[in-house]
Formats: C-alpha cells, sequence, structure tokens
C-alpha cells in the first residue's frame, strides 16, 4: 500500500525511533478506531451468517438454507434484475440530458441542472411516498384521466416492480447526471476536433470517439446506481415489492428475530448484498485503474465544447427538461399539498386545509426533531474530526497502514447501508454491549457518512500546496500548530460543503438507524416510517418528509452559497474525490 | 568544518519505476557568509539536498550538520527549530493572511511583543521593497511582489541559514533578472550564508560565491562560477554550462618542455595546455572541451600555426549581438561564436584556430 513500505525497506540509520513518530501514533489511533466501529462489526456479522442457527457451531447450513429455498433464490435473482433496469433506465434517462446540459447553449442551464441532482438530496422514501399519491391506484393521475374520461379503470402506474425502477432510477438520476457531465465537459475538445477532421461527425463521432472517453467516468456513475437496489429496503415495500434481498433482510431481522431461521436468512442475504457490492466495486476498480485512458488527454477546464443546437433539437431538448424537472418537483409539491390537508382521499387535489399536521409534529413529535438533529450532530462532530484525521494521514503523511485505510473506507463508501445496521445489531449486542446506549446511533451515522466527508477533505488536502505548510514549519511552528494556523484555515471552505452534505445525508438516514433504535431514539426518517407502516393518515407523514425536504434543502441552499454553486456540493455527495 | 557540513546524504525514493537515488553520497561544506549555488538539470538531486538541510526531507543516512549540531543522527531536529529560513518555488505566501501576518507569523510564534514585531516587520518590508503594503493579501499583489513577501518573511527571524528553492522559476525573464541582483545584494548585506537551489546557469554564476553542480544524486564538481566554466571537471560539466565543443580524442604525446599535451582528435593533431599533466597518460581516450568563443575564425589564408584547421561553413546563426558559425571539419561540425559582422557563408570554405591555453582536456 503506497510508499508506507518506505520505512521498512530501507530503515533510516537511526533505527526504531523514526516508527514512533506522531504520524504512526495517529495512524495508530485511526486503525483502533477502524477497527472498533468498522473490521469487528462487519466480520462480526459474516461470521455470524456462517453460525448454525441457536448453537456455537459453525457451518454453511445457513447459505445451503438459503440456496434451496426457491423464494430466496427468486429474491437474489430479483435484486440482480432490478440493479440491472434500474441501470438501463438511468443510462437511458441520464446519457441525454447530460449531453444537453453539457453541450448545448440554453437559457436556464443553471437551474435545470439544479433540479436534475436535486433528489440527491431528497430522501429516496420522501420521493416514494410522493409519487403513491400522484401515481398510485387512487392518486391524482388516475382520478384526473377518469375524470376527463379517458381511462375508465385506474392504469397501475407504479405498484410493483416497474414503479420501484422508475422511482429509484429518478432518485439516481443525479448521479448517472453528474458523472457524465463530468466527462462531457472534461473531454479535451481537440480529440473530438481530431475526429472531425478525419471525417467522422455527428452521430459516428459520439458513439466512436465521445462515448467511449466517458466509459470510466460513466463507470464511476454506474456503480453508485448498481448498487443502490441492494441497499434501499424501504422504496420497494412502500411500493408493495418485499421480495428483494435488502427488503427480506429487514422484514426477517426486524420483525422475526425470534424466529431465527428466518433471522439468519436475513443475515445471509445482508452479507450477500454487501458482497455483491464489494465484488463489483472491486472489479470496477482494478478495470479503471488497468484502462487508464482518460489521463491520456490533457484535460480542460474549458467545459468543453459547446454547441448552439438548431430550433428543433432546442424544442426538444427544453421539453425533455422539463419532463424530467417537473418529476423531480412533483416530490416535494405532492409532499406539501399533503402535509398542510387533511383527509385528502379519492380527490385529485385535498379539499381540505390545515396545519394540524405540523401542529402535531412541533407539539406531539418534537422528540423526533430533536433526536435527528443530536444524532446527525454527534456524528458529525466525530466524522469531522475523524475524516480530516484520515484525509491528513492519507494525504501528507507516510506514516504506516495509510494505504489500508483508506482501502477500508473507500470500501465503506460501497457497503449498504442495511449491512451496517444488522452488524451493528448483532456485533454490539452481545460482544459490546454498545447497542443499548444512544451513542450507537451517531456512532453508525458517522461510520456509514466520514468516507464520503474523508474524500472531500482529501481532495481539498490535494488541492491545498504542501509547501504552504513547510514554510510555515520552516518558519517555526509546530506540526499542530501549522495545521491550527494554516492548513485549517485553508481547507475550510473545500470541507465545508462536505460538513453540510454530511449533516444532511445523515439527517435523512433511515437504512441503518431503522436496526438500531430503540424506543425514545426515533429520528424524523424512523418516525416518518413507523407512521406509514402503523397506517395513520398520510397527511402527518407527509407533512415530516416536506419538513425534512425543507430543512434539507436550506441547508444545501447554504452550501451552494458558500461552496460556489450547487454543481460543487453535489460533486461531494457522489463520493468522488478525485 | 564548514558552517553547515553535509555528510555523505543518501536519500532514496521509490516510485513506479522502481528506486531513485535522489542523493548519493552528497557531502559538501559551506563557510559562513557563503551563498552557495545547487545547480543542475531537473531531478538531479538539488532540491532533495536543500529539503534534508531544511529537515522537510529524512535522509536514509548521512547527516547535515548546521554549525556544528548534526540535524538528524542524534535525534531529527525539526525544520521549525532548525534556524533557518527558506524560500520557495512557488513562494507558498499564506494566502489568508495579510503581508503582515505572513511576514511577522515566525515573529509571533516567538512570542515578541506587537510593538516591536510591527517595527521589524516594516523595516524589512522596507529592505524588500515592500514598505506600505502591510494590509494588502497576496491574491491582490503580483508574482514578484508574492516572492518579496516571501523573502521577507524568511529573513524576518533573522536565520542563521537561508534556504533558497528556485525562487525565481515562476517570475518573467526581466523581472528574474532584476531579482537575482537584489536577492544578491540583500543576502550579502545581511551576512546570510545561503543555500541555492536553481537549474538556471546564468542564475547560478551571477548570484553564487561558489556553485556546486548535481548530476543523478551525485555532486559533480564545486567551485567559483569562473572556474566551473572555464576548468569543468568533467564532460557533463562542460556540456551543462554554456556551450561548448565536445570533440573526442586520444593522448598522443605528452611535450613536457611546453606543458602542452598532443591530441589526436576528430580535427586532426591539436594541443591542448594540461592543467593537471599527472592526470593524462598516452593512449588516454579523453574528450576535448572548447567555447564558441574561444574559437577564432581566420581570414586570411596563408598563417601557419598548431591548432588551425580548414573546413566548411554548415550554417550560419546570427543573433543580433553575435553570430554563430558551424564549421565542418573532416566529420566534426565546431560551433564558433564571432562578431555579427563576420563575414562567410554557408558552404564557402573557412580556418579556424584554437587556442592551446582555452582547450580543456576531460576524463572520458
Amino acid at each position: 500500500m503506497g510508499g508506507a513500505g518506505g520505512l521498512l525497506a530501507h530503515p533510516h540509520q537511526h533505527g526504531i525511533r523514526s516508527l514512533i513518530r506522531v504520524d504512526n501514533l495517529l495512524a495508530a489511533f485511526a486503525w483502533v478506531v477502524v477497527a472498533f466501529l468498522i473490521i469487528y462489526p462487519l466480520s462480526f456479522l459474516v461470521i455470524d451468517s456462517f453460525r448454525v442457527a441457536g448453537s456455537d457451531r459453525f457451518g454453511l447450513q445457513n447459505y445451503r438454507a438459503f440456496f434451496s429455498d426457491a423464494y430466496y433464490i427468486g429474491a437474489f435473482v430479483k435484486t440482480f434484475v432490478l440493479s440491472g433496469l434500474v441501470l438501463l433506465t438511468t443510462t437511458v434517462l441520464g446519457l441525454p440530458l447530460a449531453y444537453i446540459l453539457a453541450r448545448y447553449r440554453l437559457r436556464g442551464q443553471t437551474v435545470f441542472t439544479a433540479l436534475t441532482i436535486l433528489p440527491i438530496v431528497l430522501p429516496a422514501y420522501a420521493g416514494a411516498f410522493a409519487w403513491v399519491v400522484f401515481f398510485g391506484r387512487f392518486g391524482t393521475l388516475n382520478l384526473l384521466l377518469m375524470q376527463w374520461g379517458i381511462i375508465s379503470r385506474p392504469i397501475n402506474f407504479i405498484s410493483g416492480l416497474h414503479g420501484v425502477v422508475f422511482m429509484q432510477a429518478i432518485h439516481l438520476l443525479p448521479f448517472m447526471v453528474l458523472s457524465l457531465l463530468a466527462a462531457f465537459t472534461s473531454i479535451d475538445p481537440d480529440l473530438e476536433e481530431a475526429a472531425e477532421v478525419e471525417g467522422a461527425s455527428g452521430i459516428r463521432r459520439f458513439f466512436t470517439v465521445t462515448l467511449p472517453l466517458c466509459t470510466p467516468s460513466y463507470l464511476a456513475g454506474a456503480i453508485l446506481v448498481f448498487l443502490w437496489p441492494f441497499t434501499d429496503w424501504l422504496t420497494p415495500m412502500i411500493f408493495g415489492v418485499i421480495d428483494l434481498l435488502p427488503s427480506i433482510a429487514y422484514i426477517n431481522i426486524a420483525y422475526h428475530f425470534t424466529d431465527v431461521g428466518r433471522k439468519y436468512m436475513g443475515i445471509v442475504s445482508v452479507v450477500l448484498s454487501s458482497g455483491v457490492c464489494v465484488a463489483a466495486f472491486l472489479l470496477l476498480k482494478a478495470w479503471v485503474e488497468r484502462k487508464r485512458y482518460t489521463g491520456l488527454s490533457k484535460g480542460t477546464t474549458l467545459g468543453g465544447r459547446t454547441i448552439r443546437p438548431n430550433p428543433l433539437v432546442r424544442v426538444v431538448s427544453y421539453l425533455y427538461m422539463l419532463f424530467i424537472s417537473a418529476l423531480v418537483l412533483l416530490i416535494p409539491i405532492v409532499l406539501g399539498l399533503s402535509g398542510f390537508s387533511r383527509r385528502w382521499v379519492l380527490t385529485p387535489f385535498p379539499q381540505h386545509w390545515t396545519l394540524d399536521n405540523f401542529r402535531t409534529i412541533f407539539t406531539g413529535a418534537t422528540r423526533l426533531i430533536s433526536n435527528s438533529f443530536l444524532f446527525s450532530g454527534v456524528a458529525l462532530g466525530i466524522g469531522v474530526f475523524f475524516g480530516l484525521l484520515m484525509a491528513y494521514l492519507i494525504a501528507r503523511t507516510k506514516a504506516l497502514g495509510r494505504g489500508g485505510l483508506e482501502f477500508v473506507s473507500t470500501l465503506m463508501l460501497v457497503f449498504p447501508g442495511v449491512a451496517v445496521g444488522v452488524a451493528y445489531l448483532t456485533a454490539f449486542w452481545h460482544g459490546i454491549p454498545l447497542a443499548t446506549h444512544w451513542m450507537i446511533m451517531p456512532l453508525a451515522l458517522f461510520v456509514r457518512r466520514m468516507p464520503y466527508f474523508q474524500r472531500m477533505a482529501h481532495a481539498a488536502y490535494q488541492q491545498l500546496d504542501p509547501c504552504l505548510e513547510e514554510a510555515a514549519e520552516v518558519s517555526g511552528a509546530s506540526k499542530l500548530r501549522t495545521f491550527l494556523t494554516i492548513s485549517l484555515p485553508l481547507l475550510l471552505k473545500g470541507i465545508f460543503v462536505g460538513v453540510i452534505m454530511f449533516f444532511i445525508m445523515a439527517f435523512q438516514e433511515i437504512s441503518t438507524a431503522i436496526f438500531l433504535y430503540r424506543g425514545g431514539w426515533e429520528t424524523l426518517p424512523v418516525g416518518l416510517y413507523l407512521n406509514w407502516h402503523r397506517g395513520m393518515e398520510f397527511g402527518f407523514a407527509a407533512a415530516l418528509s416536506f419538513m425534512m425536504v425543507v430543512i434539507v434543502f436550506v441547508m444545501l441552499m447554504i452550501a451552494a452559497k458558500i461552496g460556489g454553486g450547487v454543481l460543487n456540493v453535489a460533486w461531494g455527495s457522489s463520493g468522488r474525490g478525485k | 568544518m564548514g558552517f553547515i557540513d553535509i555528510r555523505n546524504l543518501v536519500k532514496r525514493f521509490r516510485t513506479k519505476y522502481g528506486e531513485v537515488l535522489a542523493a548519493d553520497n552528497v557531502c559538501l561544506e559551506i563557510e559562513k557568509a557563503e551563498l552557495i549555488t545547487l545547480l543542475g538539470p531537473s531531478g538531479c538531486g538539488k532540491t532533495t539536498t536543500l529539503r534534508c538541510i531544511a529537515g522537510l526531507e529524512r535522509p536514509d543516512s548521512g547527516d547535515v550538520l548546521i554549525d556544528g549540531v548534526p540535524m538528524f543522527s542524534q535525534g531529527f531536529v525539526p525544520p521549525a527549530k532548525r534556524g533557518i529560513g527558506m524560500v520557495f518555488q512557488n513562494y507558498a505566501v499564506w494566502p489568508h493572511m495579510t503581508v503582515f501576518a505572513n511576514v511577522a507569523y515566525g515573529l509571533k510564534l516567538e512570542g515578541v511583543p506587537r510593538r516591536t514585531r510591527e517595527a521589524r516587520v516594516r523595516e524589512m518590508l522596507d529592505i524588500v521593497g515592500l514598505a506600505g503594503l502591510e494590509r494588502r493579501y497576496p491574491g491582490q499583489m503580483s508574482g514578484g511582489q508574492q516572492q518579496r513577501v516571501a523573502l521577507a518573511r524568511a529573513l524576518m527571524r533573522h536565520p542563521k541559514v537561508l534556504l533558497l528553492d528556485e525562487p525565481l522559476s515562476n517570475l518573467d525573464a526581466k523581472l528574474r533578472e532584476k531579482m537575482r541582483f537584489e536577492i544578491r545584494g540583500i543576502v550579502s548585506r545581511m551576512g546570510m550564508t545561503a543555500v541555492y537551489v536553481t537549474h538556471d546557469q546564468a542564475e547560478a554564476m551571477v548570484l553564487s560565491d561558489r556553485v556546486a553542480i548535481m548530476d543523478q544524486g551525485k555532486l559533480v564538481q564545486v567551485a567559483k562560477p569562473d572556474e566551473i566554466y572555464h576548468v569543468p571537471a568533467s564532460r557533463f560539466v562542460a556540456d551543462f554550462i554554456g556551450t561548448t565543443n565536445i570533440v573526442e580524442g586520444q593522448v598522443e604525446e605528452i611535450l613536457d618542455d611546453t606543458g602542452l599535451v598532443g591530441l589526436r582528435t576528430g580535427l586532426g593533431r591539436t594541443l591542448c595546455r594540461a592543467r593537471n599533466r599527472a592526470a593524462v597518460a598516452k593512449g588516454e581516450p579523453v574528450y576535448l572541451s572548447i567555447r564558441p568563443e574561444d574559437i577564432e575564425v581566420i581570414n586570411s589564408t596563408h598563417e601557419a600555426r598548431d591548432n588551425i584547421y580548414t573546413g566548411t561553413i554548415t550554417e550560419r546563426a546570427y543573433l543580433g549581438h553575435l553570430l554563430y558559425l558551424f564549421i565542418r571539419v573532416r566529420d566534426t561540425v565546431i560551433r564558433a561564436q564571432c562578431h555579427p559582422r563576420q563575414v562567410g557563408s554557408e558552404g564557402e570554405e573557412t580556418r579556424i584556430y584554437l587556442d592551446p591555453a582555452k582547450c580543456v582536456i576531460l576524463p572520458s
């Protein structure tokens, strides 16, 4: 791993003393944290999946049982199929969108870009709830179509797998668009012009030169899209699909904790999901590293080629962007309508307006809000400290094992949230009884979100010229002093966006929290889910969602203000430091 | 023992393509109040050596002594404790601090009271020609001004040693030349011991008391600028400093009475004055180096001396203030520097004279 071996390969004449450097002590501390909060619970989970139910023996029984049950095999296959379909849909939707945004000079591009990437900060479940209200069997759209006499019976727009595909595709579209956008705008115009000079024009040039050059970026976005169905358990449940790995994991573990057989089926599906995610990620990483041909072009900051499209193309482009924007905007609009209304059923639009839902939240459910802020805040505090430490170790030092730290942290990016939840639940229940203390909630959030923040901090560090720090050391400052007076103030702008995104993501986290919460620890998303699950009136959940969307949106705007544009902000969240 | 004493410094770097010896047993003594430049092509190890003096890099073995105190072997002395000032290639002026805060940084760490600090910073800014710009931020300044801030910051604590890492390479040619003299002046006025890294030979020549030339991690020659130029120690040095003609040859005879050595070269028989006669042996293959400006183009055809050769002009390169003639003698092309009005066009025959005293014999 990197240059860490340098010290070993050529021991300095002054021997072992050089190993006991502050950097190495910090690295050791980081390893302790990583071991305790990542390696221990995750390996506990994997080992536990081999435990013979109700005994202390280990074997392949659970896996054998899983793969001999047609239901589970079906779920396994179906999850893959869902991933494939979602990937296909985001590609088909995202490719033209990214191309339009990157290459055409159109008015209102910034607004459309912002709208396109909005779903990154909208919780997936909020979108799902909103779509049920609008596209559902007796949702606004069906009711309107029937009212107008276009159809006589409701059309099933979203209930079922196709709904899940559509919803997840919209939720993940920003990752795809951002990746492709980066690719399109960073291609050296010379390369395309060279193809043009050689006689390849239009479509042919796009498919033979432009698209192949985008492949590495596309794959980076594609992997995030592909992995999502292995971790999102709630969207499918809202659309009435439960035979998918993450949903099975949730149902089997959360509801059938006492049924040891089912519990282990849940654990096996979590481990399998994680295995798929990690394997897919490592394969991609190896492939991209082998084929690094984007590095060949000198790269440009000019934003690639832009064209003024002809009127027909312009109209089609606008229509397309409006279509995508409408799907996205529908989410906050519908949530708002339901949140401010009462008994909105079987009518296209609400009939009774009220503030009751919000009154209930602020009188009866303040706990949810304060918990959310507390847990996210604590997670953020630990995350910023630790993320900066990790970024420092990886970007600036030759500390032993820093390559390993980076690797583990990167793996956490792709680890399904469900797996982290289950791992924490099992590992910190018997062995180390941390799960009985509320600190487990922020700790789990910290572990899930820290890698994203660390990557941003790392990127910020890479943009910070080491000479600036060295100049301080030469001027007589200690390492700590240098960090506080030089590095930190200069990193601040870069990591501030990371701080906001960390908070937003932690704030809306549910996959992990749902496994770990106990009475009194419910967060906003958990409360939202429980409310829906208990079959309460939707208005209250919608009001909660709406409030989350507003809170998140305000934070995003603050971040955009400081971070120099919505695009920059969203960058960090897609977790691509370099 | 020098004021700075570099002893057997070895530093290896591991890269994708294997190991690179950035400093290969470098030994160098630098006198007090001396300005020495480390000169060499990029990747020769000059910056690594400088960074070892600063303590920003730790050598694999060897040591650096500053004022008699070992910096590595008896416990690592961190950069902050070495009493050095350093100017970086890209200035490394802190963008979030004003000029005043940048320059006063070290004093503040030393706990110098604010009054004194202000007075001293003002004095220093005066010296580097930035008086009145205390409140500016680096972003509002030109590259040259930023470099002055960096210099002021480095000098502020009256360091024992001033280290400069290609400080002028980011400036444009005119400014670079001006700054050379300014740095020279400030450093010698303050009586500073300075180590200056550059790949620009003109800079090294103008600035230094001594020049240390490095190649592939090794120190190849340390000498005064004129000595480096006129008596290069190796083919590399002769080639790297200025332009020269290198001709392969073999020692044919050693003429004890005149102090001359006769070589058999691609030009024919060439007499050279050997500076160190003991170093050459009969039959030994050597290189002959002679600078273009030391070659005399002879217009008259009936002069008969040793070291006169007849050749054909293959190319004229007119540079305004001088003229290069490329003259082919047998199979060897010699570059001669002439007065811009020198006659002779391409294809014409001409004669050249090589002064034996200006021919340098280099080991092969």
